[in-house]
């Protein structure tokens, strides 16, 4: 039973009418079940073969990826990612860098860190010419617009998403510069690929750290910045820009330190998970519910918010931890 | 150049600061000031049920697109709903007790068009049912997002530039993230008779939710404005304040055909450019 509208008007004729009109609504939409066309699964995953592997620069290496039937690949953009569903179960970014007329052929380039998720470590000790590797995409998280002037800020292997713009740029005859910082030219990729005096290369062992100022003082006129590389390269430019529009590349949510382990039990069917010392709850509880709603994996979107039972308490899964045993209402 | 696609959909964690917003934000305008307001006193409601329907899809979902689209369209709308609401809230600040408007708007999502207690079919019918509201609710704001997108003469008339921010920032991701309801709505259903019975109960329930919130609004000001009149409106549409009925009506039918697909409406790079420069984008976290 659908109660009646709080009072607005004291007749509110309209409003009252909307229960009996929305009923009868509810009732017609019952009769699709008749004819209800199913859903039919689609499969995103694209499975290609490592054609090429090609050390790029100290720790990075790029690999060209192509169909094993030779098809020709679904486009992309300047900017656009794939999602390399690695051996290990792990799911990795890495942006575009070759050319996005080549429909042969996807090139992505990857720095090793040692000591970071593991992602990289993977990629270098497992991929190899003739390797099977899954991927979903292309999608673009970095969209590259149409403007009169650019100002393109590369720092190390944020020079991948970067290198297919500036070509862009270049062939509409745009006005741009780029400024590529790394810590030495050995440790920069693609530097071959990069010439001309609308090119700056700046290396911290010859200037020192780059300071977001002397980055930006490199913009022509009116230009639109794009920028990609380490955090504190791209907060330190937010915080000098001015009202520069500015483009970015936001990056995976942030990894979690100095957590401690412990375990979640979701109340709906009494399973239980671990959350790993350096996992989010989110993390774990997707790997048993994938269904599990979750957005902005930041905090602040409040989307993934569940109980802790008992009791009234919340959660945001994707940000907030716990200790011992917490159960939750999904 | 081509239109960016693909465009992965990504929640921004924006702030807005009210305390400097006139009540008529729109100076000496209060008919556009409250149309526009009507936005603050539905969207809070509205888009926490967009987010409600839409989490209770994603068990349903078989395509991996579409799962992420839809998980970063349900991050955008909730944050909306909370920028809307902090502009409501400045409102009550001002003076106008928005409690008995609210309560309506929330008795509309939460029971009207709430879960019902349905099992079985009828849930899943009505589920469907109303995710192809939120599409047909979709293509609208997605034309209000363009038209505010372009509305130079908001900034010619003096509005407040937080709230232009606002109303544009939201208006930016809503032609950002146009495609989802309805892709998802065309994956889980599809079929165009619902598609059509649907918008025309959404249009002219949309029409009159604006038309009875604006009398309300300047009904209930504590200024005494001039009560609400069609001639003040198309006075106002006709400066470009507001969208016109030659707008409105038009895209209403651009929806019905066959072939009608949201890309087909708007431009993700103005979208895109503008959240590029937004304020309230660029200071969020």
């Amino acid at each position: 039973m659908i109660p009646p509208p709080p009072a607005l008007y004291r007749r509110d004729r309209l409003m009252r009418a909307l229960v009996p009109v929305t009923n009868a609504y509810e009732r017609l939409s019952r009769r699709g079940a008749r004819r209800q066309p199913p859903v039919r699964a689609v499969d995103r995953t694209l499975r290609l073969v490592v054609d090429e592997v090609v050390h790029e620069a100290a720790d990075v290496i790029s690999l060209r990826l192509v169909d094993p039937s030779g098809a020709p690949l679904p486009l992309w953009q300047p900017g656009c990612h794939l999602d390399v569903l690695l051996p290990s179960g792990r799911r990795r970014q890495y942006s575009l860098c070759g050319d996005p007329a080549d429909r042969r052929a996807y090139r992505i380039a990857v720095r090793r860190i040692d000591g970071g998720d593991g992602g990289s470590v993977e990629v270098h000790a497992t991929l190899r010419k003739g390797s099977s590797v899954a991927v979903q995409g292309p999608r673009n998280a970095f969209p590259f617009l149409d403007v009169p002037s650019y100002l393109f800020l590369a720092g190390g292997i944020g020079i991948t998403p970067i290198l297919p713009m500036v070509r862009a740029a270049q062939a509409r005859g745009a006005d741009w510069r780029l400024v590529y910082t790394g810590r030495s030219r050995a440790s920069m990729p693609f530097l071959a690929e990069l010439s001309g005096d609308r090119v700056v290369v700046r290396t911290d062992d010859e200037s020192g750290v780059p300071d977001p100022v002397e980055l930006l003082a490199h913009a022509p006129d009116r230009a639109t910045v794009y920028c990609c590389g380490p955090v504190p390269m791209i907060d330190g430019v937010r915080a000098v820009l001015g009202r520069r529009p500015l483009h970015f590349e936001r990056f995976s949510p942030p990894p979690v330190v100095g957590g401690e382990p412990f375990v979640v039990r979701l109340a709906r069917t009494g399973v239980t998970v671990p959350v790993a010392s350096d996992r989010s709850v989110l993390a774990a509880v997707r790997e048993v519910l994938p269904s599990v709603a979750y957005s902005c994996q930041q905090g602040f979107c409040g989307t993934c918010r569940v109980r802790v039972l008992p009791g009234e308490d919340e959660m945001s899964i994707c940000r907030d931890r716990g200790s011992g045993l917490v159960v939750l209402d999904l | 150049m081509a239109e960016p696609e693909n465009l992965v959909l990504q929640p921004r964690n924006v702030q807005f600061d009210w305390s400097s917003v006139p009540l008529h934000w729109v100076p000496g305008e209060p008919l556009t000031t409250h149309a526009i307001n009507t936005l603050h006193l539905v969207l809070p409601e509205g888009e926490r049920w967009f987010v409600h329907v839409f989490k209770q899809t994603l068990p349903l979902i078989a395509d991996d697109k579409v799962r992420e689209d839809v998980l970063g369209f349900i991050g955008q709308e909730a944050v909306h709903a909370e920028a809307h609401q902090g502009a409501a809230d400045h409102l009550t600040a001002q003076g106008i007790d928005l409690g008995p408007f609210v309560a309506q708007i929330e008795w509309i999502f939460r029971s009207l068009l709430g879960d019902r207690e349905l099992t079985g079919a009828a849930r899943h019918q009505w589920l469907l049912e109303r995710l192809s509201v939120i599409a047909a609710v979709e293509h609208f704001t997605a034309v209000l997002g363009q038209w505010v997108l372009d509305a130079r003469a908001l900034d010619a008339a003096g509005a407040d530039p937080t709230m232009l921010d606002l109303l544009r920032w939201h208006g930016a991701e809503e032609v950002e993230h146009r495609s989802v309801a309805f892709d998802l709505y065309m994956h889980l259903d599809g079929r165009y008779l619902r598609r059509v019975r649907t918008m025309l109960v959404v249009a002219p329930v949309l029409g009159w939710l604006f038309v009875r919130s604006t009398r309300w609004l300047l009904r209930n000001d504590p200024t005494r404005p001039p009560r609400a009149s069609w001639r003040a409106y198309f006075r106002a549409a006709r400066r470009g304040l507001l969208p016109r009925p030659g707008q409105l009506l038009p895209a209403t039918w651009r929806y019905l055909p066959r072939r009608y697909h949201p890309s087909q409406e708007g431009s993700t790079s103005q979208a895109v450019a503008y959240l590029a420069s937004s304020p309230a984008a660029a200071a969020a976290s």
